[in-house]
């Protein structure tokens, strides 16, 4: 019988290259970016519109997700169900995502259908109803999903988070899709003004992905190119400062689990410090092997797992390590992930940046082979402000990192003593031994209320 | 490979190709250069309804320990290697399987069935009492994070203690009872993984940018010396009828709004009558156009979601679901009443031919994404040799659902879908 082989060595990788669109612009002078992907027959258009959230005023934010919503609920010539019935028949899907820099409109369909769903897709776009009953049916399924947020330790500890790690008066520090007290304050009157003013194509960038069973171009002219809106208000995007930084419990009663936030303002893509913090926070907190998994799940089994991620936004952004530990091992865990982010005597090594480098470089071609894939990335682009071969240019990059440049990126970013946590949880069982570990300004905040809203 | 004219759906054509090594494994290949990268995954046909009463969450629990090193792999370094290599890696439990995969560049394919052999041939080498009892406590953690520490978390445990009586082979959760798992001693561990993990319990599947010959011969090289095991037998698969006498359970807990979930036994998977069934669910409770969300959501405003989804099982039968959640005001008996209502109306009227219409589309897009990728093709691939004994069914799946007729929905709605064959479940609001 054959005996085990030895560990086979890797064959270098092939060359890969992320696809380079064809680019053109619609009458209406609306970018269209074409990516050709053979073999991939559900194309994937996104509408990328320069909407940013901090065009929202201030007592109304959310307006922008609630007509985002309300799109596809029926339009001028297709009234009310009519529409996603004609959607749906296609075999389209239809959806929204709304970030700080700029607002999607995301349809999938099969290839053979695209010339139609994407006629629907303007429809909606342009010409939505808007209607009162369908607009306030969306604010008040907003103030539900909040409810649901915050019913959700995980994401409970998320929006804790961003309140305080951004500067308050930013939008940055606010829910994408709008707080309570300023949802509760959307009417449907501001939701078509709203549409009407920051609605339009300036400023826009249509990219359509797939295996084209007929011209893309021609069929994205017909559905897009004769959208006029002179009224059209282009607003700048705001840019995120750091908060004041916290300590926070949020008392959860009984919760068999903390679920922690412990982070800090962060850097965007553009900053020179970008590959190498890549590559240490992967070492750090992204492998499955990272520091900080391997020791407190792997070592210790306090929790099914533990990441450390960065967030970048257009310009500044976040990081944290995040994860859920039961309550009785909480205060250990904090203790260890504090000393294992201090690196002053634990520099970043050769073996964990090849590591990264070879991961980050892998998987590009997979993340990146289907039509979803390379339009979600170049959407990503466009709203960054990044160019065409963003995702080349920043492999270059990540090569050239070395364990010097990514202890040093990560040193002038991470200051374990001076970051903000976050914990959900029990505040009986865990306020003291929190204090007593050293989060002496440690403030406990009662349960999220219940918003009722009838 | 896909022809686009309109009634041609019998087109979809991704080759595929099969060889069984002379232990048992199966292997099948398919073949796709558009990117220099491979997918590889196995399906051991071995899920929660195997395992034994006592014994639950065993096959849960393997998953996390498979990653604990063999003889030749330290502890943690399946995942570690293969992410160096630029791997993603994963693995799942479900009622009717485990599957392990992994999908990085094509020079990796070598490392990735290396390790995949080595654990299924020396798994036991490494797994110490130490492993054992470091990845229980993962477990607890990861049942605490998904289903004890979240809203409406243990609404999976109750649907199949409603559903399944509590020895049928679906009347448990995968994650399994924490007691049993406390309970389990390194030999139990072991006599599961010699019963199950084996290669003639097995399927391998490499899609990608390697050619099905290279598959074979490389499947070959890493996996031909490992010894077969005897083939497992299965669990009674004798199917159960509908459910009878409206049973019904009441939950309440830290939730942001009271909820009804419906669930029903339907016919296994395979069969084209839970493909009918599964255009009728589709029809009642998925997407913007589905009957509950009309009624409910959109039109009286009584729920702030809903919806309805069959959930295919191979042992005699399946699972079909519908839910709502209730607005503010609104009882839940009453938003129950109202979804039976709406079964009721479909029921009676059958589905429009625009409805069956639009389900079908929707299924169609929803089976070209999942045959899109080549991680996901796998994994269909290995869902079809392991349960259905076909891998080519996946090229056969939108033609299959197109031939069904509004006849043969009325007809298994009538069967299986009435609402006097539901349990019911109560979610309510605590305090």
């Amino acid at each position: 019988m054959r005996e085990f082989l030895p560990r086979p060595s890797i064959a270098p990788a092939a060359t890969w290259a992320f696809p380079a669109p064809r680019r053109a612009r619609l009458s209406n002078d609306i970018e269209l970016m074409i990516f050709d992907l053979p073999g991939q027959h559900v194309i994937s258009g996104h509408l990328v519109l320069e909407v940013p959230l901090n065009s929202e005023r201030r007592d109304i934010e959310g307006v922008a997700t609630i007509c985002a919503r309300t799109l596809d609920e029926g339009t001028t010539r297709h009234n009310g169900e009519e529409f996603a019935e004609l959607l749906e028949t296609e075999g389209a899907g239809f959806g929204v995502d709304l970030s700080l820099s700029g607002a999607q409109i995301v349809l999938d369909v099969p290839a053979s259908h695209l010339d139609r769903a994407l006629e629907l897709f303007a429809d909606a776009v342009i010409e939505p109803s808007l209607a009162d009953r369908d607009v306030n049916r969306h604010i008040q399924l907003r103030l539900a999903e909040i409810e649901q947020a915050q019913a959700n330790p995980a994401q409970a500890a998320s929006i804790a988070f961003r309140a305080t790690v951004f500067e308050e008066a930013r939008r940055a520090a606010r829910m994408n899709g709008g707080e309570p007290e300023t949802v509760r304050h959307v009417t449907p009157e501001e939701v078509a003004a709203f549409h009407h003013e920051h609605f339009g194509p300036a400023g826009a960038t249509l990219i359509l992905a797939g295996d084209f069973t007929a011209d893309p171009m021609a069929i994205a002219e017909r559905s897009l190119g004769s959208w006029r809106n002179d009224v059209q208000r282009q607003v700048t995007i705001e840019a995120p400062a750091p908060g004041t930084r916290r300590t926070l419990l949020i008392d959860r009663p009984g919760a068999v689990q903390a679920d922690v936030r412990f982070g800090s303002f962060g850097i965007d893509r553009l900053d020179p410090r970008w590959a190498p913090i890549s590559i240490a926070s992967y070492a750090m907190g992204g492998a499955f092997l990272s520091r900080l998994n391997a020791v407190l799940r792997e070592e210790k089994g306090y929790t099914y797992g533990v990441r450390m991620n960065f967030g970048p936004l257009r310009t500044g952004g976040s990081f944290a390590v995040q994860g859920s530990f039961r309550t009785e091992v909480l205060v250990d865990a904090l203790a260890t992930t504090r000393e294992l982010i201090t690196v002053d005597e634990t520099p970043f090594t050769s073996q964990e940046v090849n590591d990264a480098v070879a991961f980050f470089t892998g998987v590009s071609p997979l993340r990146y082979a289907t039509a979803e894939g390379v339009a979600d990335q170049a959407a990503t682009q466009v709203l960054a402000g990044l160019p065409d071969d963003y995702v080349d240019r920043s492999l270059a990059l990540l090569r050239s990192v070395t364990p010097e440049s990514a202890t040093e990126a990560y040193r002038s970013i991470v200051h374990p003593d001076e970051l903000t946590l976050v914990v959900v949880g029990d505040a009986e069982r865990l306020a003291e031994p929190l204090r007593a570990s050293g989060f002496t300004d440690l403030e406990v905040r009662p349960p999220t209320p219940n918003q009722t809203h009838t | 490979m896909w022809d686009m004219t309109p009634g041609a759906l019998a087109g979809l054509g991704y080759p595929i190709v099969q060889h069984a090594l002379a232990n048992g494994l199966r292997v099948v290949s398919s073949p796709d250069h558009l990117a220099p990268s491979v997918a590889v995954n196995i399906w051991y046909d071995v899920g929660s309804r195997d395992e034994e009463e006592g014994r639950t969450g065993f096959a849960h629990l393997f998953e996390h320990v498979m990653f604990q090193g063999s003889a030749h792999v330290a502890s943690g370094q399946h995942i570690g290697l293969l992410q160096a290599a630029g791997a993603v890696v994963n693995a799942t439990t479900w009622f009717d399987r485990t599957n392990y995969f992994e999908t990085l560049p094509t020079g990796g394919l070598d490392l990735a069935l290396w390790l995949e052999a080595d654990r299924m041939g020396t798994l036991l080498d490494a797994l110490t009492q130490e492993n054992l009892d470091n990845q229980r406590e993962v477990v607890k953690e990861e049942k605490r994070q998904r289903y004890d520490n979240v809203p409406y978390g243990d609404v999976m445990e109750l649907l199949n203690s409603l559903t399944f009586p509590p020895d049928h082979p679906y009347g448990h959760t995968t994650i399994g009872s924490m007691e049993d798992l406390n309970a389990a001693t390194l030999d139990d561990v072991h006599s599961f993984f010699r019963r199950h993990y084996v290669p003639n319990n097995a399927v391998l599947s490499i899609v990608g940018d390697v050619e099905p010959e290279d598959a074979f011969e490389h499947a070959d090289a890493y996996f031909g010396h490992l010894a077969p095991g005897s083939k497992p037998g299965k669990p009674d698969a004798q199917p159960l009828g509908p459910l009878s006498g409206l049973p019904r359970t009441e939950a309440s807990g830290n939730v942001p709004a009271d909820a009804v979930y419906f669930t029903w036994r339907l016919p296994a998977h395979g069969s084209r009558n839970l493909d009918a069934l599964d255009l009728a669910f589709s029809i009642l409770g998925h997407g913007q156009t589905s009957r509950l969300h009309k009624q409910l959501v959109r039109g009286n405003e009584h729920a702030e979601g809903s919806g309805a989804s069959t959930m295919g099982l191979i042992g005699g039968n399946s699972f079909g679901f519908s839910y709502a959640r209730a607005r503010d005001g609104v009882s839940p008996e009453q938003l129950e009443q109202e979804m039976v209502e709406v079964i009721q109306q479909l029921l009676s009227d059958g589905p429009t031919e625009e409805e069956l219409r639009r389900a079908k589309a929707q299924f169609e897009r929803h089976w070209l994404h999942e045959l899109a990728r080549v991680d996901s093709r796998a994994d269909a691939l290995g869902e079809y040799a392991t349960l259905h004994g076909d891998p080519h069914l996946i090229n056969s799946r939108i033609a299959e659902i197109t031939a069904i007729g509004d006849e043969e929905v009325r007809r298994v709605l009538e069967q299986c879908f009435r609402p006097d064959q539901r349990a019911t479940l109560i979610y309510r609001q605590e305090g």
